[in-house]
């Protein structure tokens, strides 16, 4: 087991609080939805009804309804004008914001993969098909990746905030947590919010069936008998804020950041390096940032997507590094949602520390023969969670990982 | 934080290499608008394209199925680490950074992949086309290229999106582990982009770019790559050693508009925060939009004296590119203590530009603005020391 922590005798960092929290995703509208999900283990994938999947392996997906997601704006007009990306993130804004209406952030880092893809896509389809174009400019106007954290922005805070849009691909969401982290812990900023939104779209879909990396079946990580993964959608947010102003101010602490690792593995633009070296090298980075070793973590959110490549490698990194960590990858519960997928999994971790549960991997039957890990097979169960470690690894070989921790732990 | 810059590379409509396309702009030199048809409709646009000289000896594995976009950020990115002198190996591969800035990303590749679906079916979706749509191939292409193992973001945004990229490098270089950043921002031209800004209303059938003029007759897309490589200042003499003496030194955040008629306002700010020593000149990002009334507001209520060179009219607008040629040419300006001419300009504007090619000798402060059409607005000061 690695033992990466060390004093160095240098002026200790800022310590980071999160102080609110936002979440919509198959699991749920907000946070006390997504714990009931997750101590029930609710499999919320279900079969795609946005677009037709008649051609493709994989026919479900985890899906967000529209109507109460639709339900977040109060403007008929405006509500019709935005994007579903846009709808998520304001209601994961407005619940964080809800917890702490006088906080203003500095800066706003959010990770996203696609944007508003799939007005881009009705844009090319009536081109193409000689479709209606009246609602071009709306569809061009509401594509960009920025808009959705814009439109959250002027709708739930009403202010200005300098925004930071990051597309890692898969790691965006932790990536934009992690960039967070370190703008506060540096001191350059007191109070930033961050998180993920992707939206479920026709191109990705289908881009991920073409790899066969998207299974027909039911997505079941870690497992031996695994066959690919499913897609999801939602939006998370957290607000970030210096722990002293915070406690100062009498501000909620949920639970600290207090590490992040990033690495490139350059091994090939789809698929992770099978050693499990760019994982590895990730989950080190943010066990040195913290600096603490591996065996104080008490609980491991994985990246698991369900896929032959992705799960053995992270499997081995994660048996390189841990000594019977629990293990487990709510992908399996609610899709994999890109771009969100890091923010929504940092809150699942946040959920975990104040709850003191190990969210479950559900569809999990035996694992790999080569691969020794501890999964949270198929139902939740209490433990003693103090720190918490949120993997997320993406397309092009990007790594990231986080570290949480409860408060006072 | 100040950071010194240390080396630089370029791939535009007017060629590649950071001092011959300065020559041509110089001599106000204007890229030649290309056709782009489509079988889809009718209608055809035109784009001020890279000629295909510009990017002859580009030839590595990783990018023989890469679309033009990650061709032009690799092909940016190496001119820019060559000047450096930086080579990266298994010794600093974790020392260096690289942040990419894209708008529209790999829109080619991205259209012919969802044509097949829509044509053919989902079952003829490409396997080969799908990762090149991702916004960040072209980041993971140059960091497999040159063996760059850590810190790698794309951040994704308007016109503005360069110069956010370069204030998230200054966040990223607070980290003390890290030597230096490298800095792309890269765009391709496809039909369906010029069809979409046309439908926008901000896209003109045919040049020229009329910078600040009344008319707001539009834009003409362009594509290529901007590079620059940050390094810490305590590196600065190294930087020094080989000809740059030039430091960002701010990077302001940026804001976002959330009506058009609030641009103004906010650049106002912007440029205020940055001028708290007077500019001596301004590159804007003027291009023949609506955007360039609150830039020239902005530009002459709080810094009427500055002269303003705007390059857009003689390369177009590269949006995700348009930010790094800006500080480019930023850097090149205070280099050689002239700016080119701004071409195309009303008689009419009272902005004060360089309208001819204009002496900025003992020239030490300088102000980029990127003003994007789509909400974000940025800004950062570079000095000459």
């Amino acid at each position: 087991m690695a033992q990466l922590g060390s004093t160095t005798g240098e002026e200790a960092p800022a310590r980071i609080a999160v102080i609110a929290a936002g979440v919509v995703s198959p699991l749920g509208f907000g946070l006390t939805e997504t714990l009931g999900s997750l101590r029930q283990g609710r499999d919320c994938v279900t079969a795609v009804t946005r677009f037709s999947v008649a051609q493709c392996r994989c026919k479900t997906a985890g899906q967000v309804a529209d109507d109460r997601l639709l339900a977040g704006v109060d403007k008929k007009l405006r509500a019709q004008r935005l994007h579903r990306a846009s709808h998520m993130m304001i209601q994961a804004l407005r619940e964080a914001m809800t917890q702490v209406p006088e906080f203003e952030p500095e800066l706003t880092v959010i990770g996203t993969t696609s944007g508003g893809m799939s007005y881009g896509e009705e844009y090319y389809r009536s081109l193409r098909q000689s479709g209606n174009l009246r609602r071009a400019p709306t569809w061009i106007a509401n594509y960009p990746a920025q808009k959705p954290v814009l439109d959250a922005q002027e709708e739930v805070l009403g202010i200005s905030v300098p925004c930071q849009v990051i597309a890692n691909a898969c790691a965006s969401g932790t990536n934009a947590i992690g960039h967070g982290f370190e703008c506060v812990r540096s001191g350059r900023y007191q109070r930033v919010l961050t998180g993920g939104y992707d939206a479920l779209s026709e191109l990705v879909f289908t881009g991920f069936d073409s790899l066969q990396a998207s299974t027909p079946e039911k997505c079941r990580p870690f497992d031996r008998h695994r066959a690919g993964m499913v897609l999801g959608e939602g939006a998370a947010v957290l607000a970030l804020e210096n722990l002293e102003l915070a406690r100062a101010r009498g501000a909620p602490v949920l639970a600290e950041i207090i590490g992040y690792g990033i690495s490139t593995d350059n091994f090939h633009i789809t698929q992770p390096n099978p050693s499990g070296a760019g994982a590895r090298q990730a989950m080190e980075r943010a066990l040195r940032s913290a600096q603490i070793s591996a065996d104080e973590v008490d609980y491991i959110n994985a990246h698991g997507t369900a896929t032959i490549f992705n799960d053995a490698a992270e499997g081995k990194a994660i048996s390189a590094l841990f000594n019977g960590v629990p293990v487990s990858s709510t992908k399996s519960m609610m899709g994999h949602s890109l771009g969100a997928a890091g923010a929504v999994e940092a809150v699942v971790c946040l959920l975990a520390l104040q709850n003191q549960l190990l969210p479950p991997n559900i569809n999990f039957g035996a694992s790999d023969d080569d691969v020794d890990l501890n999964i949270v097979a198929n139902e939740s169960r209490p433990a003693v969670v103090r720190t918490a470690l949120s993997n997320s690894f993406g397309f092009g070989g990007t790594n990231a990982s986080i570290l949480l921790r409860r408060v006072g732990a | 934080m100040s950071l010194a810059i240390a080396g630089m590379g370029w791939v535009t409509p007017l060629g590649n290499g950071v001092d011959a396309v300065w020559e041509r702009l110089l001599h106000g030199d204007e890229a030649s608008a290309t056709p782009i048809a489509e079988q889809l409709r009718d209608r055809s646009y035109c784009a001020f394209r890279v000629p295909e000289s510009a990017l002859t000896g580009l030839a590595h594995p990783r990018l023989r199925r890469a679309s033009l976009i990650s061709r032009f950020a690799a092909s940016a990115g190496l001119e820019a680490l060559q000047a450096a002198g930086v080579k990266v190996d298994s010794q600093n591969a974790g020392r260096i950074a690289l942040i990419f800035a894209v708008s529209n990303g790999g829109v080619i590749y991205t259209r012919r992949f969802y044509r097949d679906v829509v044509e053919s079916g989902a079952q003829s979706a490409s396997p080969l086309l799908f990762p090149e749509t991702v916004f960040n191939a072209p980041a993971s292409h140059l960091a497999a290229i040159l063996g760059v193992t850590g810190t790698t973001y794309t951040v994704v945004g308007d016109g503005a999106v360069g110069l956010l990229a370069i204030k998230m490098a200054e966040d990223v270089m607070t980290d003390q582990s890290l030597d230096y950043c490298l800095v792309v921002g890269t765009e391709e031209i496809d039909w369906l982009l010029c069809d979409a800004y046309r439908r926008w209303r901000l896209l003109r059938s045919e040049p020229p770019i009329e910078p600040f003029s009344k008319r707001k007759r539009g834009m003409i897309l362009s594509e290529g790559a901007g590079a620059i490589v940050l390094a810490r200042l305590s590196r600065r003499s190294a930087a020094e050693g080989r000809g740059g003496s030039i430091t960002i030194e701010r990077a302001h955040p940026g804001g976002c508009y959330r009506r058009r008629t609030e641009a103004k306002e906010i650049l106002m700010r912007i440029v205020r925060d940055l001028s708290e020593i007077e500019p001596d000149f301004v590159v804007s990002s003027a291009n023949g939009t609506f955007i360039d009334h609150a830039e020239q507001g902005a530009l002459e209520q709080v810094i009427p004296n500055a002269i303003t060179y705007a390059p857009k009219p003689a390369l177009g607008e590269s949006v995700g590119a348009s930010g790094l040629w800006q500080v480019i040419l930023g850097i090149q300006a205070l280099r050689h203590g002239e700016l080119p001419p701004v071409l195309h300009v009303d008689p009419n504007t009272s902005l004060r530009l360089s309208r001819s090619r204009t002496s900025v000798q003992g020239a030490r402060e300088a102000i980029i603005l990127s003003s994007g059409v789509n909400q974000q607005v940025a800004g950062l000061r570079l000095a000459l020391s």
